[in-house]
């Protein structure tokens, strides 16, 4: 038992590793998506939204399996977590410009117009008015978000990455011991999401009390 | 106190020229032309849908008019026959000729009073922070707000919020305000202490273009009056006059509207 679980604990790197990286790369990225989004030329506007179509229709596991198998095809051969961090990464980044476009449209035009009219060049307005506002909205959503991330870096494991879910499965068949192997591995990602989903409760209400945000 | 344009001593503070805002088929501002001479009150009455709003922000461009001229003080924009739009830069440029108050405040709700205040002129004019506070507390004492520069707007009553919003645009020293029914969203004992802001700056030489629906406030204190309906201006002249003697029969039924509410 407590073998087992030394042993599918190495997998925790992995599992971070790819969650993480794809939560903040696909935050990075979904800001000139969202930006795009509400471009004033309908041609990026509408590649913006082929994109975000495109990657949100299709499973993540196909996608996984389209840069990992079909990438070497290409002549780009990804090692397997490089290749599970690209695929959440370039999928985050959709449903993270999606989570903005949320936030921003909660905003309302007001929060823009005023910036216009002081003068705020649309940098600064993206910067200093509307970023910090969608953040606040849209903190708690990320966090979900991120949840639902580090749920879906368990595909990684069909592609050989050696992270929590394929540490359990090797594990499972060493022992045949099923039920609590993977029930540990389950403990696992649930004591992982813990914090997040905890900290988003705190930030979110102590934001609440400070400003109310329409 | 106001020294008009026609009689030759300055030169207007802004101009808009046949201005034409349309929106696909449906023409909002039907070539209106204004000319307001520095440190004068021009208030804009009509009834809803009347074009008022539209015309106003095409002054500052937060409307792109679909053509006509407008110009504050040293900078102007033409929009011609074909509706090129003006550059970034000349819009920047042009905005800084004139302050903007709304209906609905729009504070910045994340920051405090006083960085409502500060942020803009730091961010616009390039002030330092120490400089900009400084300017913010001394506009928001004139607003008489001082006590608020450290809450945050969602602690502030609607009146308190327009003052505030009436302080970050002076902030930046624009040589004409342009206020869009500012009292609308208030309370009318709460619209008072707006209304009296408002006639401070007016009296301290400010020039002021003013959409309401005040009109005691247009009466008063305001040195013409335009009159719009459809996007076209039905008068414009002397507030009492038009008060007392519309010459136009849409403006004396609005008129009576308004003023029997
Ligand atoms: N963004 C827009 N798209 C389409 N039509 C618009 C838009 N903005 C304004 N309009 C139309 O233009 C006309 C003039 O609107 P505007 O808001 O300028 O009127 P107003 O005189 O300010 O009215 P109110 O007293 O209700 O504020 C209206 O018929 C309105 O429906
Ligand atoms: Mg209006």
């Amino acid at each position: 038992m407590i073998e087992s679980l030394r042993y599918i604990a190495i997998g925790i790197g992995a599992t971070l590793t790819i969650t993480s990286s794809a939560f903040v790369i696909g935050a990075i990225l979904g800001l000139p998506l969202a930006a795009l989004r509400r471009s004033q030329f309908m041609v990026l506007r509408a590649m913006a939204r082929v994109y975000v179509e495109l990657v949100r229709s299709v499973p993540p596991l196909v996608w996984l399996f389209l840069v990992f198998f079909g990438l070497p095809q290409a002549g780009v051969s990804l090692v397997p977590l490089a290749a599970a961090i690209l695929t959440f990464s370039l999928i985050a980044a959709a449903y993270m410009s999606e989570i903005y476009r949320g936030g921003l449209a909660a905003l309302g035009r007001g929060q823009w117009e005023a910036s216009s009219a002081v003068g705020l060049s649309p940098l600064d307005t993206a910067r200093f008015i509307l970023g910090p506002q969608v953040f606040r909205v849209v903190g708690p959503t990320m966090a979900t978000y991120g949840i639902g991330l580090l749920k879906d870096s368990a595909l990684a494991s069909t592609i050989g990455v050696v992270e929590i879910t394929f540490r359990a499965g090797a594990e499972a068949q060493r022992t045949g011991s099923g039920l609590t192997v993977f029930l540990t591995a389950g403990i696992f990602y649930l004591l992982l999401s813990l914090p997040l989903a905890l900290a988003s409760r705190r930030v979110d209400s102590r934001l609440r009390a400070r400003y109310s945000i329409a | 106190m106001t020294v008009h344009s026609e009689n030759g001593l300055t030169r207007p503070m802004l101009t808009a020229q046949n201005v034409t805002k349309t929106y696909q088929q449906h023409v909002a501002v039907n070539d209106v032309s204004l000319e307001v001479s520095q440190g004068e009150v021009v208030s804009i009455i009509g009834p809803s849908g009347a074009g008022k709003s539209t015309f106003l922000r095409c002054m500052n461009f937060l409307e792109v008019p679909t053509s006509g001229t407008v110009t504050i003080g040293e900078r102007s924009i033409t929009i011609g026959p074909d509706h090129k739009s003006p550059s970034r830069k000349e819009v920047a440029a042009l905005r800084r000729g004139a302050g903007m108050v709304f209906q609905s405040f729009n504070l910045f709700p994340h920051l405090t009073v006083l960085r409502n205040v500060s942020l803009p002129q730091e961010r616009v004019l390039g002030r330092s922070r120490s400089e900009a506070d400084e300017r913010s507390r001394a506009l928001l004492e004139r607003v008489g707000l001082s006590q608020k520069a450290d809450a945050y707007p969602s602690k502030c009553s609607g009146g308190q919020q327009q003052r505030v919003a009436i302080a970050r645009a002076l902030a930046l020293d624009p040589p004409v305000m342009l206020f869009d029914e500012p009292t609308s969203a208030l309370d009318p004992e709460v619209g008072a202490e707006v209304l009296a802001v408002m006639k401070e700056l007016a009296r301290d030489g400010m020039t002021m273009i003013v959409v309401t629906h005040e009109m005691a406030f247009a009466r008063d204190v305001s040195d013409r009056m335009l009159v719009m309906a459809d996007g076209g201006v039905l008068e414009c002249g002397d507030p009492r006059v038009i008060m007392k003697q519309p010459t136009h029969p849409r403006t004396e039924r609005f008129l009576s509207a308004v003023l029997d509410r």
